[in-house]
């Protein structure tokens, strides 16, 4: 794991958002929607991040492409923070970081073809002799997903679901990004067409070498694609390890609760359910304590009062829970 | 057809067509299932495939001036749907059998409190005061584990998270003591961990209450956790219909298999690329007549591009529809196409 090169860098990233009140005088309140988020990523590898609807995978997500500001914290990428770039720089950096969103359809424009995308996309970066150059290139970017001639003057609309997710890869492809973060690129498909998209995916990884950062919440998929996995759970990490170690050997008691969660396999397969009580508690306001004290079943007075840090347990396998330290 | 008392919902040859400008969709295009008492009953299949259209069908919820059921029996009960005036058909729903939709949070309405949706569900269905009828659903959310559930009826939809909607909505369908309860992808829209509350919550009611529970998804560990039967659907059409058991250890139709592979599975370690069903769906104006998979199965003759393939029952209680599978002839899963 040493050996590989860091590609991009994380460092106490936290994330808030301004609630303003609804009444007047009302005073503002704080989403905390990632608190405190260190990890890195290495060059060639698949990041699979994991974790409930709120619990601060998609702003992390787009942070890492200049979407979201962050509060405090640094995004260093090749040893350079996002945020203090200039010029050339940044636009070459926002190039080589590039985003496919979940929802194939709104991430479309409605009124352009499918090649007029992917060289606007091109064109803004600024790649390309001419136009006929651009779409030469937008051709091969098509037929690398799997798409031909006959799709390049579609528009949206008369694409499938599976189509349109293609289209959107051969827009983040075209541009010749370094890392794609991939924000649930597959759940709006269906199981066959997810199948063929995630095989695609992983061809393109091969050929080009790219870093993926993934972020879903079938764990199913999750481990298929990943080579290492982030847990989340309301803004900050509780676990990571390799795909195959996280789920062989689960540590915190939330990764254990979520993956028992999971449906069975198969009719004969029964499941011994960790159950897990409760909701989400709201990200709004100051933390106090682990944020899984309420629902937890290893819960201590410790827990309550203090938020436990990420350690490292051996063989980098880290971990956020007190019962490891 | 009510001989049998065990059986509570039977349809058969069920055809519901969409009429629009562009022309005749097929959505359900011969559906055949029965659903014993107490059981649960799968249906599978990718969007589009008609399970939504054949669960409306059932709860007869298809707009009346596009839709229209051609063909087929909906037997509920003894009492043929079908032929239900508007009057009894609203005594049928919410007292005999209750449906859930897949987004909790549209099936309420945003500007009433839960108990009083709840009370006027109640009072619709039952000659009882407002007061006892608000007994009876504070009652309800009880038994589906809401905390709190006085303080509970006095909130908005909004105030509630998506698995506790999903919840209420629950409740509300359970306070008919419903006979049959239709649920529409009920978890889709729910976290892993708030989805395996809410099974636990269907399968604790269903012993309690001994329901028979039609469930529409697309995902098959929700299917292998909570049914005894599964029909799998393709464009409109029953392709397989058997015991959960039988359809994982010896599923027979293509379509099935490249849906059990395609799953990427927790257990299996393997990185090998996944196995995937070449092809997208077929346009459902223009099936009909032929075997609607023929141009995404690997195991395609002649026949399957001449004539629809009737469902045909290999064994007791194993239903398939392909022409490759008929009694007489017999395809093995992962056979190489020898015929052409």
């Amino acid at each position: 794991m040493s050996d590989k090169k860091v590609i991009m860098k994380v460092e106490n990233l936290s994330k808030e958002f301004v609630i303003h009140g609804k009444k007047l005088m009302e005073p503002k309140k704080m989403l905390h929607a990632l608190s405190d988020v260190s990890f890195d990523i290495y060059e060639g590898e698949t990041l699979g991040i994991i974790g409930e609807s709120g619990c601060g995978k998609s702003t992390l997500g787009r942070c890492l492409v200049q979407l979201h500001k962050p509060t405090s914290g640094m995004i260093l990428y090749e040893g350079e923070d996002l945020w203090k770039m200039n010029g050339e720089k940044k636009r070459e950096t926002r190039r080589n970081i590039q985003m496919i969103f979940q929802d194939p359809y709104s991430s479309l424009d409605p009124r352009k073809t499918a090649s007029y995308s992917i060289e606007e996309a091109m064109k803004v970066h600024g790649l390309g002799e001419n136009s006929r150059e651009r779409h030469q290139r937008a051709l091969e970017a098509l037929q690398e997903v799997g798409l031909d001639i006959q799709h390049m003057e579609r528009y949206p609309h008369e694409f499938s679901g599976g189509q349109r997710q293609r289209v959107n890869i051969a827009r983040a492809l075209s541009i010749s990004p370094k890392i794609i973060v991939c924000d649930e690129p597959v759940s709006a498909l269906d199981v066959s067409i997810q199948a063929q998209v995630i095989n695609l995916f992983k061809k393109i990884q091969q050929e080009r070498k790219l870093t993926y950062v993934f972020i879903s919440h079938d764990l199913g998929i999750i481990k298929y694609i990943s080579d290492r996995i982030i847990i989340m759970y309301l803004g900050r990490i509780m676990e990571t390890y390799t795909a195959e170690g996280i789920y062989s050997n689960p540590l915190h008691p939330y990764t254990r609760a979520l993956l028992s969660a999971i449906p069975p396999e198969s009719p004969f397969e029964k499941k011994e359910r960790m159950p897990l009580h409760g909701d989400i508690p709201s990200p709004i306001g100051d933390q106090v304590g682990c944020p899984l004290a309420g629902r937890c079943p290893n819960c201590t007075e410790r827990c309550k009062k203090e938020i436990p840090k990420l350690v490292d347990v051996g063989d980098h396998h880290m971990v956020a829970c007190f019962l490891y330290e | 057809m009510s001989e049998n008392n065990d059986v509570i919902l039977k349809v058969e040859g069920l055809k519901t067509y969409f009429y629009q400008a562009s022309g005749m969709t097929k959505a359900v295009d011969g559906v055949s299932f029965t659903l014993k008492e107490g059981q649960t009953m799968g249906i599978v299949g990718e969007s589009g495939s008609g399970k939504s259209v054949t669960s409306s069908s059932v709860m007869r919820l298809m707009p009346s001036k596009t839709a229209k059921i051609v063909e087929g029996e909906i037997t509920f009960d003894g009492v043929d749907l079908l032929k239900l005036s508007k009057k009894d058909l609203l005594k049928f729903r919410g007292n005999e059998c209750c449906m859930i939709f897949q987004n909790p949070m549209t099936s309420l309405d945003p500007v009433f409190k839960i108990g009083h949706q709840m009370v006027e569900m109640i009072r619709e269905h039952h000659k009882v005061s407002k007061k006892e009828a608000w007994n009876q659903a504070v009652e309800a959310l009880k038994l589906v584990g809401i905390p709190e559930a006085e303080k509970r009826m006095e909130a908005y939809p909004h105030e509630l998270s998506g698995g506790m909607c999903q919840r209420v909505i629950i409740a509300m369908a359970v306070c008919g003591n419903p006979k049959l309860i239709i649920a529409d992808e009920p978890t889709t829209a729910l976290d892993v961990t708030v989805q395996a509350q809410v099974l636990e919550l269907l399968k604790d009611l269903q012993k309690k209450m001994n329901t028979a529970i039609l469930l529409i998804t697309h995902n098959l560990g929700v299917v292998w956790e909570m049914c005894d039967t599964v029909m799998v659907m393709y464009a409109g059409n029953t392709v397989e219909y058997a015991d959960t058991k039988t359809l994982y250890q010896e599923p027979l139709h293509p379509y099935t298999w490249g849906l059990l592979d395609s799953m990427p599975k927790l257990s299996s370690s393997s990185k090998e690329a996944l196995v995937t069903i070449p092809g997208t769906p077929p346009d459902l104006r223009l099936t009909g007549y032929c075997c609607n998979f023929y141009n995404r199965c690997p195991y395609v003759t002649d026949a399957c591009r001449e004539s629809v393939p009737p469902l045909v029952e290999v064994k007791p209680g194993h239903f398939v529809a392909c022409h490759r599978q008929n009694g007489e002839n017999h395809l093995k899963r992962g056979e190489v196409n020898g015929d052409e």
